[in-house]
């Protein structure tokens, strides 16, 4: 029982970030249809800035974490501005090549300059675990929580009470008519790669302090975005938050009860179950964002 | 077409001519193979600055047999393939008549087949498989402790510490496998039971499923094998469940430092077997060289937790030379024959190699010195047993 | 001049270890050939029927894999109290089962395109390869997992006069290899020359105008991912036995990329593409990896790759091809033309 109350509560700290991830790749998805291979990478870049400016600058922990998400959502624009508006409407494997290069490039970029040793973020959180009846939980990973679902929320305030979250919703039901109705496609899809890329920066500086800092860390990061993505539904956010927790579930299940060595193959096999019996994922609600 | 036809044969022709050309300085290349990038990139990387600290240092003293040696560093990427490719790069490319690799059991285990293949010997500074020596190659000179020798220094000790179970979590691969073997076995000996043996992957970050079950474990000692990146988040994870056991780990690539760094509070009263305490230079076996070494290390600027694994490069192309000296060229059959001759004190111990493995294609296996140390309120203390 | 072209390259190709002395070079261009093998293969799928396949190591670990278990022979225990031993067969006999166990896995991804298409297609694939690579590492008492299957003998030959040879020499080797990659390029020519490859263009640049005129889409679209997937077994199993050790990171999405990357900057749809992609993309390591650390390469290979997409959106064949085109300035048939305009980018 103790157990498996602890192995639930594992799970809950860690699907707040993955539904962050999920969030962030679920509107650049739905609403540019380009399947971004860069979103891993802006999750390291999230990990790695906090990082430098932690250990080489000095800066205070929880400013650093605001810092890596402004500097993610600013490098999700340069990339979205240089590589995908100048492709704008070639076909989706045109943009899936120009990202595969993209995702080379910035993760070996990360490897140059940081080396292939992994980092690990000092965090002002004490190591003592907050005690609650049977189970134990770090403050690190309480703080995690808190803050991957404040940010949660406040993407759906962004997009539903918000000019441009009218306008990004718009553009994901119809990008004709909502060219016609004045709204600047370009800028849109400039907003939703940043915001998207915002997230999984998020994601990154969030986990980073809790895992080790590593250039290949946005690997697998990636093809869990992609599950998330996949298990909730195309540039659906509801599905996309909870399909973050339920991955979490099933991989902190799936290691505790059946193999820890299959532990990140439970995302791969949820991609191809659902892929094959429902394809629009279990939250169907693919004909509007949010 | 036919233009272009000449035109890409002159270029790979081109390419073909800048690839075979130069190398013709007269130097003695060393073949340095290591993960230099990925899961055990920590250790690599520390092994190798001990290496090239050595080679400075005889280069310094004029070199070896009248030449300068040039250490050839190939990154393994932790990866298995990747050690027998670049091995193979070494061996046929750089034509080294010695190597130094490959870190880990199962990226030296690659590298094995290779060997025998084109008859190029290889020191193995910090492999731990019992496998490795036993295979029937006679290329491979082995300065690190195999499990079974750890087991067995580790068991004159054990019945002090009072552990009455423990389990195993392991890194799924050579080493953290027969590192559970060959202690459970010692641990049966010595009437201690063993528990739970659980693995985890080489880069596996997210160790709390592990943990929890642990946790929920009644045995007194948990006994942890793999590297310090892992082992910081298994100490962080463990102290966020509350995790209160009797912790052991095992393999020399702790870099106590950089657990106490990295992980604070979550390492004290933990105990580590190390191969080297760059804290007591005076108890090491050498300890005018371990001075020596310790004050260039800080020169460099290089972190002093690593201390603990770059001794191991220090060591093994310190072992190198003497047998290149004795050997007197620089030809790999002479140097497999005259590593049987070295007899040299290094940071950790005596180097001199006894023959291990099927009769007529022996290894070389040394013994080396095994200690326990103990982290107390972030200071590394010898404990007193 | 159009007899003599494929002479030419066949000689140069047959005389290569005649002019590469370096045993390190003919290394890299051994390995470079299997490469070019796999990504011709992936060309078929890529290129002719347009299905962006992501997951093509997949079929590359498993043809080594396969390949490698049957010469090395396993003891497995499956659950259900099932017991499997297999004793070791001879290192060729891995070579046909290579091949038939990555066809069959072709055939599974091949239904599967129908089902899921696009992005999704692309997603499901990666995840097919990842998951691969999962088992690989997991499953030990079949694959050695992370501890690498070691030792995995060179193929043997039974030669009359000398008996069995082994092939350790890596003149040989190319050889084998170089039969190999001129035998599937060969049937791939037949493939997409004959009415099933026109049909196979046709379904890729307008299903439903395909379906219309009667083709059969599913058949074709399997048959070409069979036909592919099996082309890559053949690759791994050639890898296999020629580096002598595999782990589970064959199975690495990395590798589908510099398959990917051949296929693109040569020419996606071009039989000579992946060759001239292949070439570029299998020797810039070694020349590159002498002045920059090999971070640095990877960052050129991703750099090239989005200006290649950006200038030469169709890769360098059919660019070359159009060059000449161009200062021809002749009316040649219309069917070159219309080809070359297959490999334009839909908008």
């Amino acid at each position: 029982m103790q157990e498996l109350l602890q192995h639930l509560a594992n799970a809950l700290l860690l699907g707040s970030t993955y539904a962050l991830l999920g969030i962030g790749l679920t509107l650049i998805f739905g609403i540019m249809r380009v399947v971004n291979f860069t979103h891993g990478e802006l999750y390291s870049f999230g990990a790695y800035a906090v990082f430098f400016l932690e250990a080489a600058l000095g800066v205070n922990f929880f400013v650093a974490i605001v810092v890596a998400v402004i500097a993610g959502c600013l490098l999700g624009a340069l990339i979205e501005f240089a590589l995908l508006r100048p492709i704008q409407g070639a076909d989706i494997d045109t943009t899936m090549l120009v990202m595969i290069g993209a995702w080379i490039f910035m993760q070996n970029s990360e490897l140059l300059y940081w080396g292939g040793v992994a980092k690990s973020i000092k965090t002002p959180f004490p190591e003592a675990p907050l005690q609650l009846g049977l189970i134990s939980v770090s403050w690190l990973r309480i703080f995690v929580l808190v803050v991957g679902s404040v940010l949660i929320v406040a993407t759906y305030f962004f997009i539903d009470h918000t000019k441009l979250g009218k306008a990004i919703r718009a553009t994901f039901q119809d990008h004709d008519t909502a060219a016609l109705m004045g709204i600047n496609i370009k800028g849109i899809y400039t907003a939703t790669f940043a915001l998207g890329s915002g997230l999984a920066a998020a994601a990154g500086a969030l986990l980073g302090p809790v895992f080790l800092v590593t250039p290949t860390m946005g690997d697998i990061a990636s093809l869990k975005a992609f599950a998330i993505v996949i298990l909730g539904g195309l540039g659906n956010i509801t599905g996309a938050t909870i399909g973050g927790f339920i991955l979490a579930f099933v991989e902190e299940l799936g290691a505790g009860y059946v193999s820890s060595g299959y532990r990140d193959a439970m995302g791969f096999v949820i991609i191809i179950v659902i892929l094959l019996f429902k394809p629009t994922g279990l939250f169907t609600r693919a004909d509007r964002i949010g | 077409m036919r233009k272009l036809a000449g035109l890409l044969a002159s270029a790979a022709i081109l390419a073909a001519g800048a690839v075979t050309g130069a190398n013709a300085q007269e130097t003695i290349k060393i073949g340095v193979n290591e993960p230099l990038t990925g899961a055990f990139a920590a250790s690599g990387n520390y092994v190798t600055n001990g290496a090239k600290i050595a080679a400075d240092e005889i280069n310094a003293k004029g070199g070896l047999l009248g030449k300068k040696i040039q250490l050839v560093i190939e990154d393994n990427k932790s990866n298995p393939t990747e050690a027998a490719t670049v091995g193979e790069k070494l061996m046929v490319r750089d034509k080294v008549p010695v190597m130094l690799g490959a870190w880990g059991s199962s990226l030296t285990l690659a590298v094995m087949p290779k060997m025998m293949e084109y008859k190029v010997p290889m020191l193995v500074e910090t492999s731990s498989s019992g496998k490795i020596t036993k295979a029937g190659n006679p290329y491979i000179f082995r300065i690190s402790p195999p499990s079974a020798i750890e087991a067995e220094a580790f068991g004159k000790i054990i019945d002090k510490l009072h552990i009455k179970k423990a389990d195993f979590l392991v890194i799924n691969n050579d080493w953290g496998l027969g590192t559970a073997q060959d202690f459970g076995a010692m641990f049966k000996k010595h009437g201690i039971k063993v528990g739970l043996v659980e693995r985890m992957g080489e880069s596996d970050q997210d160790m709390s499923a592990q943990l929890a079950k642990f946790k929920a474990s009644d045995a007194d000692t948990l006994m942890v094998t793999t590297a310090v990146d892992q082992l910081t988040l298994i100490f962080k994870q463990a102290a966020a469940l509350g995790l209160k056991k009797n912790f052991i780990t095992t393999g020399g690539s702790q870099n106590p430092d950089q657990l106490i760094a990295q992980a604070g509070a979550a390492v004290n009263d933990t105990k580590h077997l190390v191969f080297f305490v760059p804290w007591v230079p005076e108890a090491t076996p050498d300890p005018a060289a371990s001075k020596r070494f310790i004050a260039e290390w800080k020169k460099r600027g290089y972190n002093f937790a690593g201390l603990t694994e770059s001794f191991r490069g220090y060591d093994g192309i310190r072992a190198i030379a003497a047998a290149i000296e004795k050997a007197g060229k620089a030809d790999p059959e002479a140097i497999r024959k005259a590593f049987w001759q070295v007899d040299i004190t290094g940071l950790n111990g005596r180097i001199k190699f006894n023959k291990e493995g099927p009769a007529g294609k022996e290894s070389g296996q040394s013994v080396p010195t095994v200690y326990l140390i103990e982290i107390e309120n972030g200071k590394v203390v010898i404990p007193k047993i | 001049m159009k007899r003599a072209l494929p002479i030419f390259w066949l000689l140069v190709l047959f005389t290569l270890p005649v002019w590469l002395r370096d045993p390190y070079f003919l290394h890299i261009t051994i390995i470079t050939a299997i490469f070019i093998i796999a990504a011709m293969s992936l060309n078929l799928l890529l290129g002719y029927t347009g299905q962006l396949s992501l997951g093509h190591v997949a079929f590359f670990g498993i043809g080594a894999y396969a390949s490698a278990l049957t010469s090395l022979g396993f003891d497995i225990e499956l659950p259900g109290g099932l017991h499997i031993v297999h004793a070791p067969w001879p290192a060729i006999a891995g070579f046909p089962v290579g091949i038939v166990v990555a066809g069959l896995c072709g055939y599974m991804i091949g239904k599967l395109s129908f089902k899921v298409r696009g992005a999704y297609f692309v997603i499901v694939t990666i995840s097919f390869a990842e998951v691969m690579r999962l088992v690989a590492l997991n499953w030990v008492d079949l694959t050695q997992g992370p501890l690498a299957l070691n030792n995995i003998p060179p193929y043997s030959i039974w030669l009359p006069g000398i008996g069995e040879y082994e092939i350790w020499s890596k003149v040989v080797f190319f050889y084998v290899v170089a039969a190999v990659g001129v035998a599937c390029y060969l049937i791939i020519q037949r493939l997409v020359q004959s009415r099933i490859g026109r049909a196979m263009v046709a379904l890729k640049d307008n299903e439903s105008l395909a379906i219309s005129v009667g083709i059969d889409v599913t058949r074709y679209l399997v048959l070409a991912a069979v036909m592919s997937a099996a082309m890559a077994g053949a690759a791994g199993s050639l890898y296999a036995h020629y580096v002598k050790i595999i782990d589970p990171e064959i199975f690495l999405f990395i590798y589908t990329v510099t398959m990917v990357i051949m296929v693109i900057t040569g020419g996606k749809g071009t039989l000579a593409g992946p060759i001239v992609g292949g070439v570029i993309f299998g020797f810039l390591p070694v020349v590159v990896r002498s002045y920059v650390a090999p971070a640095v390469q990877w960052m050129i290979y991703g750099a090239l790759m989005i200006v290649i997409v950006f200038l030469l959106p169709r890769g360098i064949v059919p660019a070359i091809e159009q060059y000449f085109l161009n200062r021809k300035q002749a009316d040649r048939p219309p069917d070159v033309a219309v080809l070359a305009d297959l490999d334009a980018p839909k908008s």
